[in-house]
Order: C-alpha cells, then structure tokens, then sequence
C-alpha cells in the first residue's frame, strides 16, 4: 500500500533526454495535423460539419466506447475467470484459443458479419427458405448499426481485456483468493470482492487501450456505415476534400483518448493492491459439476466461435465458392511481415523505455505516456498525414527511402502505447520492497535497474513484441498513404479488393493475413500459460 | 555479483532508441530517391486510385512494348492527394489514375496535373470525357444505373433518376451511403441539370422511399432487390455485369431477378469515367503520355476494361465478355465531366441535410 517510490534515478538529463525525445517524437504526428488543422482556419466544411453531424458522431462515438467497453468486460471477464479458476471439459483448449481473436482485424470481421447477415446474406436467406417469409415479412437485427458495430468490435478487441484479467487472476490475488475460499466464501464473492478488486488496474489498463483501438477504428464503422467520428473524419476528408476539417476532428478523438488515460491513472492511485506474499504456487482449480462445467465450456466455445471461428469459415467458403482469388501473394506477404517486424522493434524500444521510466512520478513520464496513448486513438491516417506535414515543414518531401523511415515512424506513433502497457504491467506485479531493498543495502540507482526492473519488465516484453507485430500486421491507413510503390501489404490487397466489391478475392489477403497473426498469438498464450511465477 | 564494468542495457536500449528516434525525425535521414531519380529515363511512376488486378496486366504489356518499368502505388483518391501534395515537386508520380472524373478534377483544382496535348488521345476520346485543356482524359465509361426488380417494376417507370423520389417507390429503394463518390458524381450532374433546389428535393424523396437504411455495397444493394427487401436500388452497371458472370449460381441468380436502366440524370444517361492525368511534376513526362495513349490504344483498351466491365471510350473496341451492347438509341449525358468535381462538396452537403447517411 506504500506510495510509488522511484527505483529509477538516472541523473536528471540522462534519465529526461530520452524520454524528452520520444514524447517528441510520438507526439509530432498527431499534433501538427491537429495544428494544422487549426491553423488552417474553419472554412465552409468545418462551419458544415459543426452545425450537421460534429454533436450527433461525438455522441455516436461516446455510446460505441460504452457499449463496447460493456460488451467487453461481459465477454472478457467471465471468460478469463472461468479458464484461471475451475477446471471444465476443454479448459487446456479454450485458454489459449480465445486469444486467437487478436490476429483477426476489427475490418475482416466487420466484413464477414456484414456478408453473413445482411438481408440478402445466407443467415436471413435460409430463414426465409424455411419459414417462407418474404424479405419484409420479419425482424432481424441489423449488423449496419451501433449495436451491431459494437458487437463486431467487442468480438474483435476482447481479447485485450481477457489477457490482462487473465494474468492478474493467475498472479496477484491467490493468496486472497485461497483465503477468501477457506472462509468459504461463495464462488461469486470471491469474484466479486477479492479477485475483481485485486485485478481492477490491470483489466482497466486492458480495456483502455480495448476502448482506443475503437474510437480509432475505421475499417468496420466505415464498412458498416455508422457514423463515428472516425467515419465523419474520413468523409471530411474524402467528400469535401477538407484534410484540416479532418484534422481538427481528431483532436477531439485525443482529448478522448486522454480522458480515457486520466480515469485509468485515477483508478490505479486509488487502489494499488500491493501483493505482497512471496508464495507462488500453482493454484488448485475446483472442477465445476458436470452441468456447469458443460455450460462453461459452452460459453468459452461461443465467444470463440464468434471472435474467431464462424467470420474465419465465412471467409473460407466466399473464398472456395466464387474461385475468384486475385493475384498472387508471395510478395504482399513478405512485405507484410518485414513491415511489422520493424516497426514493432522501433516501438518496442520506444514502449520498454516509456515503461521503465513510467514509475518515476513526473510530468515527462506523463507527458511521453499521453503522447504515445493519443496516437493510439487517433486513425493511422491522421498520423500519417501529420508526419507528411511535419516533413514538410523541415522542408523534406516523401520519396523513396525516406516514406520507408516515415513510415515506421507513424508505426510507432500509433502503436507505442500498446507495447508500453503489457511491459508496465509486468512491472507494476513487482513488489515495491525488492527495489526498495536493493537500496538499502546500498545499490546504486543503474543497478537496480539493471538487476530488478529490467528483468521484471522483459517478463511482460515478449507479450508486448507479439501484440505489436500482430498490430502493425493488420495496419491499413497509415501503410496505404505511406508506403513507396510496390510495398504492397497484405492488408492493402484486402482493402483494394474489398473496395472493388470483390469480396471473395479479398477474402485471401484477409485469411493470409489472419495466419500470419496466428503464429505470433499462439506463442504469446503459450508464454501467458508458462508465466504462472513459481510453477 | 554485479558486473558493473559492463554497460547497464537500459543505457544501450536508451541510445540505441535515441539514435533511431533521431533518424525516424527527419533531418538526418538520407534522402535518396534511388528509384525514382529523374535523371534515369527507364521508368514510369503511377499513382493510381484504382485497384484491379487487371492494371498490374496492363503495366506489364506496356513494359513489354516499350521497355520502360512501370512501378506502381495505389492508395484511396483523397490519401494520393496528400500524399503527392506532400512530395510537391520531388514527387516521383509521372500518371495519375482514378475511377471517376471529379476525383481527377480535384487532382487538377490543387495544381497536381499538367496540359497535353496529343493528337492521339484527342483523336481517340470524345471530347466531353476529356478536360478542354488537356489535364486529364477519361478512358473507360461507367454508368450510374437503376438496377430494378423485374417482376414488380415497370421499365418505363424507372427511365429517370427523378423517378425514385415519386410515391411510387415509397418503401422501395435501396442505396449505398452518400459518400461513395458515384452518388456524389450522380447529385453533382443532378445539380447541374435540375438546380440546387431540386436536387435537395430530390434527395429528400429518395430517403423517405429507403426501404432499409444504406450499408455495403453496389453489389449488397442488386442482392438485396433481388432478395425481395426493395424493388430498385442505384448501382453502377459493372457491379450488375460481374454478378451476372461471376462463378457462383447465387450471384447469377440475383442478376437474373433484376434488370438494369440506364437512367436520365436530366438530359441522358450518367455517365462517369474512369481517367488519367500526366502529374504536374512528372520525371519522365514523354512515357507518361505514352503511357496515356497506350490506354487509349485498341489494345489498351481492351486490357483496362477486361476486367471492370467498363465500357470503352474508343469507338469499334469490342466490349468485354459478358458486357451488354448499349441501344443505338439510348441518349447518353455530354456533360462536361470537370461539372462531377466542381459540384462535389455541394453535392454532399445536400446528402447531408436530407438525412442519407
């Protein structure tokens, strides 16, 4: 329970300077396209654009967070509870394959929905068969709509809540939770008032960046047409041909994304629950009776079914059935995957120094963690667009080599903040008492570093080096506007295809895509399971 | 224990990150244009905001005529805008390439195309599907149709776009949301032809006969009439022409169903183009144009509409397999097509106001 004391003192420039550099640098892109923005005054669009729709898809924006971030903790939660803490037919399985979702992007799903249960799609064509309805004879819910987007978002992005509620339920709270059910507390107590509190930071820390991968997201609200501010930014954009309306709009996504890293900062200071017994041991996992046990696995293999696996078949068969495959894809491949394997380096060098420096208290740290959490709210394109202003503004144009260099830039502008969190949290599980005797007994400042922080945060660096590279694998904008000519990624073939309405042809650079993400996924569960301390 | 001889890695990671930071923020990264220099004559940059596969056929045939390597970057219209605003006149882009004229007007509004003047391309468009002064040329036609059902409407009920706001299809119609660019090259004629006035009119009838709300595609809205969910939808004729060829029997079954009117948008068929332009900046401005008139030739013709059904713009090319003649009679529009760019933004803003998502 004792405040945060700082293990890490370099001397005051060394330990600012390179933080002072990557708040600049992740910071840049966002801020001169929202500069930009500003400066380029409000002409008729921008006057259009705030008497129209800017209120209605702020609105919309804020009740998608709500009910997403809703519909992700109800998924999330009792899956991760359920895996950690009783065993159920299928246990083994399930843990590992409900982290599968990540390598799967928000837009594949949105297209698989769309096609699988939209009016003329085979789900209300085979009701219709059965029942002899005709089209308008029935209700059906709507996958075009706010609830359906945020099923479609839920499905994809839970996997981020799941991960971190799963390791704080294995790490910080079995001796609680032992206690709790020796003093024979029921099931759900024990959930509820020991385990929920004690994993509350870390399923926060897990749902906020859930939340800023949504409010950026354009590839599903833009396909399933409900107007976000996302989707309002890129019709600024596209419609009125306004880049500083645009702009300007995502400087209200940052002050979101903002507000959304205050309140998990807020909910952390309140109530750090310090674990602070050394005894780890692997945790006995009470079988459920039969019927819950079924009905646990029932419930694990639904949510799987819906993140993963039925929108994956769906893409399998539109890909078998019309033949139509497009070109070959060897070198979108490739190029996809030294994409992401480069820009997750640069950001994860970016991401350990943010989290190693993250518990100094201090405005810097804070400033290069809002850096890093604003560009993860704010579409890729905007950053892109920032970046290609600022290089203007040095007076550089966007050629050859050098949209490569920008290119990995904006990578790590976006995406930091979601290597930096897994590293953090891995910190954050050390207990405050080994820093603190390692000073007492006299080493200096580096050492400590060097002996107990650094090798505490690797423990969470391989998670985040796979979570980056599985995000920048699925990254559309920023690549499409910066990428020099023949870089195809993977993700680009997709959108090409799917603009043309050729779904089935997209549906391969989708699935390629999908099982490149696949592998760097099934490590990390793999790792995640090894990670219980002491087993 | 501690081996503090050794350098902590913390330190190593942290200059290690600096000097990759450094190099990410501009100035001391090389700026080396290797493969777009301008003073190596082999090649030919395209910047295209099309995205068929068939281009790739195209860019290939042309490197085998002339021996020039086409390097190829596709990007959504209004992203290549910025981006080649960005590389301003070290852009490397020799061609630009998109699927409807406004797109291109935009690309000439912001000093992003340059005048040609070739006898060839003059000779082999007509001249509404060029701009008078030569900053871009249309080279393949697409028509913003009305796809019907045939066994609930009429063809003569459906030969005008106006139609669709009468009582009659109260209910009835389907369409894609109001920022796709056909609908807003569609409003941007109706502007022209009926005032503004009118359009908005217009637009306000059409959304109080939308059977289900706008979502997907073209594509989605042909499946949807055919489905029995509206009777007529808007979409441009290819998407009906690949449904119709396409290999699975429910895609030909949904055009079988449904049938296609060439619709008036005031004074003839609407008709949009697929165009190219030689960028203001061009490096190599000789095989940019010969990459254009490459287009406009028999056998370019034939490679770019091949695959996207379109139609061609040079007379006596035979049309694609599967693409039905157009009627000798049909009136088709000589709007000038810079009118589907001058007349965008107000053409959204309508959408806006009348609620069409």
């Amino acid at each position: 329970m004792t405040p945060a004391t700082p293990s890490f003192s370099l001397p005051g420039w060394a330990g600012r300077l390179p933080l002072a550099l990557i708040t600049l640098v992740l910071a840049v892109p966002v801020l001169t396209a929202g500069l930009s923005g500003l400066l380029a005054g409000g002409g008729e669009t921008w006057h259009h654009i705030l008497t129209t729709e800017l209120w209605s898809t702020t609105l919309t924006t804020l009740g998608m967070l709500a009910l997403t971030g809703g519909l992700i903790l109800a998924i999330a939660i009792p899956a991760a509870w359920l895996v950690t803490m009783y065993s159920f037919p299928g246990r083994a399985v399930f843990e590992w394959l409900l982290i599968l979702p990540l390598a799967a992007p928000g837009y594949v799903l949105a297209i698989a929905y769309y096609d699988l249960l939209n009016i003329s799609g085979p789900v209300q064509g085979a009701l219709r068969d059965v029942t002899g309805w005709g089209a308008r004879d029935y209700w059906f819910p709507d996958i075009t709509s706010l609830p359906g987007l945020c099923f479609v978002l839920a499905v994809a992005l839970y996997p981020y809540v799941y991960l971190t509620a799963r390791s704080a339920f294995t790490t910080t709270s079995i001796c609680a939770i032992d206690a709790a059910r020796t003093l024979g507390a029921r099931p759900f107590a024990v959930l509820w008032r020991v385990a929920l509190p004690g994993a509350r930071p870390a399923i926060v820390a897990g749902l906020t960046l859930a939340l800023m991968e949504a409010a950026a997201d354009y590839g599903a609200a833009g396909f399933l047409n409900v107007r976000t501010l996302t989707v309002g930014l890129f019709r600024a954009w596209s419609s009125y041909g306004d880049a500083a309306a645009a702009a300007r709009m995502a400087l209200i996504l940052l002050a979101i994304a903002l507000t959304l890293q205050w309140v998990e900062k807020l909910q952390r200071g309140g109530a750090g629950v310090q674990a602070t017994s050394k005894r780890w041991q692997s945790l006995d996992r009470p079988a459920l009776s039969p019927l819950k046990g079924w009905l646990a696995a029932v419930f694990c293999a639904l949510v799987f079914a819906l993140g993963f696996g039925v929108p994956i078949l769906r893409l399998v068969w539109i890909a078998v059935e019309t033949g139509d495959h497009g070109r070959n894809f060897t070198g979108a491949l490739t190029t996809s995957l030294l994409l992401a394997s480069a820009g997750a380096a640069v950001a994860f060098i970016v991401g350990i120094t943010i989290a190693l420096t993250a518990r100094r208290k201090g405005w810097l740290s804070w400033m290069a963690k809002a850096a890093a959490s604003g560009g993860y709210a704010v579409p890729g394109a905007v950053l892109a667009l920032g970046g290609i202003v600022a290089l203007n503004t040095l007076g550089l144009n966007l050629a050859g080599g050098l949209a490569l260099v920008v290119l990995i830039w904006i990578y790590a502008a976006r995406f930091t903040a979601a290597g930096a969190q897994p590293m953090e949290a891995a910190l954050a599980r050390a207990p405050r008492s080994m820093g603190d005797a390692a000073r007492a007994l006299g080493a200096a400042p580096a050492i400590r570093v060097w002996k107990i922080d650094l090798p505490v945060a690797l423990s969470g660096a391989l998670v985040a080096a796979l979570i980056l590279f599985v995000e920048i694998l699925k990254e559309l904008p920023a690549t499409l506007m910066l990428r020099p000519a023949n870089w195809d990624t993977l993700a680009v073939r997709a959108f090409a295809y799917a603009s043309d309405e050729r779904l089935a042809a997209a549906a391969l650079p989708c699935l390629l895509s999908t099982g490149a993400g696949l592998l760097p996924v099934i490590l990390l569960s793999w790792r995640l399971s090894k990670a219980r301390p002491g087993s | 224990m501690f081996r503090s001889l050794k350098l902590p890695p913390i330190l190593g990671s942290l200059i290690c990150s600096a000097l990759v930071l450094a190099a990410c923020s501009g100035p001391s990264a090389p700026q080396q244009r290797p493969e777009n220099a301008s003073e190596n004559n082999g090649f030919l940059n395209i910047y295209s905001a099309r995205h068929y596969d068939s281009d790739q056929e195209i860019y290939d045939a042309f490197e085998e005529k002339t021996g020039i390597r086409v390097r190829a970057r596709e990007s959504g219209a209004a992203q290549l805008l910025e981006t080649m605003k960005a590389e301003g006149d070290a852009s490397p882009a020799d061609v630009i390439l998109a699927s409807d004229a406004g797109t291109l007007w935009r690309f000439e509004d912001a000093g992003l195309t340059q005048e040609v003047h070739s006898q060839v391309l003059d000779a082999a468009i007509p001249a509404h599907l060029r701009d008078p002064d030569g900053h871009w040329f249309g080279l393949a036609k697409r028509y913003r149709t009305i796809v019907y059902d045939k066994s609930a409407v009429d063809p003569g009920e459906v030969d005008e776009f106006m139609d669709l706001a009468t009582d009659r299809f109260d209910d009835n119609i389907c369409a894609r949301s109001s920022s796709n660019i056909y609908n807003l090259s569609l409003m941007s004629e109706i502007i022209e032809r009926y005032g503004s006035e009118a359009a908005a009119d217009w637009a306000e009838g059409v959304v109080g006969n939308f059977a289900i709300d706008p979502a997907g595609g073209d594509t989605d809205q042909i499946r949807a009439v055919a489905a029995g969910a509206c009777q007529v939808a808007l979409a441009n004729h290819y998407y009906w022409v690949r449904l119709a060829t396409s290999g699975a029997s429910s895609d030909r079954e949904a055009a079988n169903a449904t049938a296609l009117s060439f619709a008036s948008a005031g004074d003839g068929a609407h008709v949009n183009v697929t165009a190219g332009a030689v960028a203001a900046h061009a490096p190599n401005r000789e095989h940019a144009v010969a990459f254009l008139e490459f287009l406009a030739s028999p056998e370019g013709q034939a490679m770019l509409v091949s695959q996207t059904k379109e139609y061609p713009v040079v007379a006596g090319v035979p049309l694609p397999e599967g693409l039905m003649e157009i009627p000798d009679d049909l009136k088709q529009s000589d709007l000038s097509l810079d009118v589907l760019g001058r007349n965008q933004v107000e053409a959204q803003q309508i959408y806006d106001r009348a609620g069409w998502p």
